[in-house]
């Protein structure tokens, strides 16, 4: 019985220690960013890795969600014989959380992993030491650059998700289920707001890219060296980065529309 | 380099004591290696040989004592005055560690283009002079994937004197080599020690190679400094320890079997802690 | 991969999320139609705004001309009191101009429509409209109907 409090008790403090050591790590990712805007080729490079090869997913998934934003929505605003709204439903399901949202999924999933997974292996190949050796620190030199180029592509990419998405919502309404494209846009640009949604949309990818982008290199520095936990760290970024978009979607959203 | 006394040793450790958990990795120990000397490390593996050399390099933080290189203790630097000093330390960890993204060209030109602001031409006449002391300047294209094991390492080794340091620490060199590559690191480190007036610290449990190279060893066991003195002075060591170290028995003072009840006892007992 | 074709792809990557951007806050947004940042505030007093919310369009003719700046409840007249935000651009509505609150559609939302009067002062900053006619609540109505029904 005591074993198991103890055993509680142990648990507890090992994950608040690490919770700190990921708070000290967020601080030095914080403020190695005038080294990053220093060394701008190596943003590029990470921005390539992480943005450009982000782009393809993003811009089908983006496609398809709008479609189906599209098809679903005329099927139940047809009943009220308002299906002239459909921009405006699908503009504002993406602009506000769709595309926030699902592009921190998926930007989890496949940035997010990637990322994790070359960290966590460099320190098995004990490369961050080596480089600590040469009197490079790794967190500059490795890890920042790739931490900010996650923050700087996930509001593109969020943007491109909705961009496209409401056309994807165009292409099946007006192109497939003939609702007046005048009607589809002018109902929508006077209902969508500059301020209240699309900024506040954009405020939320900006704070799950950064979210994301700091589980996923702090799970890859903090990885057990072995191919068991970098396997183990990987699986932790996808999780642990979906559950935190998805609460902290909640909150945002409750902050921003909640009145 | 520095003003310090060139006889007195490079590295002058005093009572170091680190722990890992419970477990003393080091006991008290004295350890000095001196300048434009080969020093090899030997000791039964897990005995904290490369903890050693982290801790040389200021990458681990003793429980207590002192690590004094070249005049400056470590254990008490900032991290700037840190990294300053690694700047004159190279490394050559036992997997290579070579960057596995870039050439064996980049990986070389790495610490340089990091510390220093030279030219394109110079770096890379720095490059093929270094690769070319490890025999490698024919594979300086080649991605590390398509390197094996030896020539990793003596890239590697070219990588860690790219900036000319005053010492160079060798974790586990040997360790996995066929014979022929595990020749050329024999000679590859006595010849750069030499050449460059480098301070080498060999991290071994490889006998022979050890002792080939060696002018000095230190054999540590259970964190303690057991025997030390040139290969010579340890082949004559009175101690059993040594003997069977060095000789490579099953049996001696280092048993054989893992402290275990008695056997007798232990198979006519019925498996009752087995549920 | 070249240096320069990894920077040509970057480059092409921001531009396309500045185009998303862009797209977004004129095509998808009305960014480009009509934001009310400067203009004239006047006064409205309603007994019922019914659903009426900040932020709702305020119109003439149809045209938006302004939008709904604040609504607060009035504990001296009893009376909801709305404040319109006018654009500058439209500053000659007549005086005894009158409020009404209306509902687009019939699942629509409400806004404020406003009918030119005939005076020739006209509504400056701060001035309220006087002539209102509420939000017409649909319970109201089917109430009345009902009543006017058993009366016959």
């Amino acid at each position: 019985m005591l074993n198991k409090v103890q055993q509680l008790g142990r648990s507890t403090i090992s994950s608040l220690e690490r919770l700190g050591r990921g708070h000290l790590f967020f601080l030095q990712l914080l403020t190695a960013l005038p080294t990053v805007l220093l060394r701008f080729p190596l943003l590029t490079q990470q921005l390539f890795s992480i943005g450009v090869l982000s782009f393809l997913i993003i811009f089908v998934s983006g496609l398809f969600v709008g479609m189906v934003l599209g098809l679903q929505g005329y099927n139940t605003l047809i009943d009220f014989g308002a299906e002239e709204s459909l921009g405006v439903m699908v503009a504002l399901s993406l602009v506000r959380e769709l595309g926030p949202v699902v592009t921190a999924l998926l930007f989890a999933g496949r940035a997010g992993s990637a990322l994790t997974a070359e960290i966590g292996l460099m320190k098995a190949t004990e490369q961050l030491s080596g480089m600590e050796m040469m009197a490079v620190d790794p967190i500059k030199r490795i890890v920042a650059p790739r931490f900010w180029a996650g923050v700087i592509s996930m509001p593109l990419l969020a943007a491109i998700f909705s961009a496209i998405g409401v056309i994807g919502g165009y292409i099946v309404g007006v192109g497939l289920l003939g609702i007046d494209a005048g009607a589809f846009w002018s109902q929508m640009q006077p209902r969508v707001d500059l301020g209240e949604d699309i900024l506040n949309g954009v405020i939320k990818s900006i704070v799950f890219g950064v979210v994301v982008s700091w589980i996923a290199v702090y799970e890859g520095y903090d990885a057990t060296p072995t191919s068991e936990g970098v396997s183990r760290a990987t699986t932790r970024t996808v999780v642990h980065s979906a559950l935190a978009v998805l609460g902290l979607d909640f909150m945002l959203t409750a902050l921003m529309f909640g009145e | 380099m520095g003003m310090s006394n060139s006889t007195a040793p490079l590295i002058e450790i005093r009572g170091l004591t680190f722990y890992r958990g419970d477990r003393a990795i080091f006991d008290n120990v004295d350890l000095d290696v001196a300048r434009g000397k080969v020093t090899v490390i030997m000791g039964p593996s897990g005995t904290g040989k490369t903890t050693l050399l982290r801790l040389i390099g200021g990458q681990l933080r003793p429980d207590a004592g002192t690590i004094c290189i070249d005049g400056q203790e470590v254990t008490t630097l900032s991290r700037r005055a840190l990294y300053q000093l690694r700047k004159r330390m190279g490394m050559l960890f036992q997997s290579g560690a070579l960057l596995t993204d870039i050439t064996v060209h980049e990986n070389v030109a790495f610490p340089l283009r990091e510390h220093t602001k030279l030219s394109e031409s110079m770096i890379r006449n720095l490059v093929l002079m270094k690769l070319e002391a490890v025999g490698l300047r024919g594979a300086r294209d080649l991605m590390p994937s398509e390197l094996s094991g030896g020539m990793a390492r003596r890239v590697a080794m070219a990588r860690a004197i790219a900036l000319d340091p005053m010492m160079i620490m060798y974790d586990e060199p040997f360790t996995g080599q066929d014979p022929i590559s595990m020749g050329v690191l024999v000679s590859l480190i006595r010849k750069l020690n030499d050449a460059m007036g480098l301070t080498s610290i060999v991290v071994s449990h490889d006998v022979a190679e050890a002792t080939a190279i060696a002018d000095h060893i230190y054999l540590i066991s259970d964190g303690k400094v057991v025997e030390h003195g040139s290969p010579e002075q340890l082949k004559q060591s009175a101690s059993p320890w040594v003997a069977q170290f060095l000789n490579g028995e099953p049996d001696g003072p280092v048993p054989f079997h893992f402290a275990a009840g008695n056997y007798l006892d232990d198979l006519l007992t019925e498996k009752r802690d087995v549920k | 991969m070249q240096k320069r074709t990894l920077e040509i792809w970057v480059g092409l990557f921001v531009v396309a999320g500045m185009v998303a951007l862009f797209f977004l806050s004129m095509k998808v947004s009305s960014l480009n139609k009509f934001s009310v940042d400067e203009g004239y505030v006047v006064e409205a007093r309603f007994e019922n705004v019914g659903g009426l919310k900040v932020r709702s369009p305020v119109s003439v003719s149809g045209v938006k001309v302004g939008r709904v700046d604040a609504i607060r409840y009035d504990m001296e007249n009893y009376e909801a009191r709305v404040t319109l935000l006018i654009d500058n651009k439209y500053n000659a509505f007549p005086e005894d101009t009158s409020a009404s609150i209306f509902t687009s559609g019939l699942l629509g939302e409400q806004y404020v429509s406003l009918e030119p009067g005939g005076s020739d002062d006209f509504l400056k900053d701060g001035d309220e409209i006087r002539l209102v006619q509420s939000a017409v609540i649909l319970e109201q109505l089917i109430g009345q109907f009902l009543f006017s029904k058993a009366d016959e």
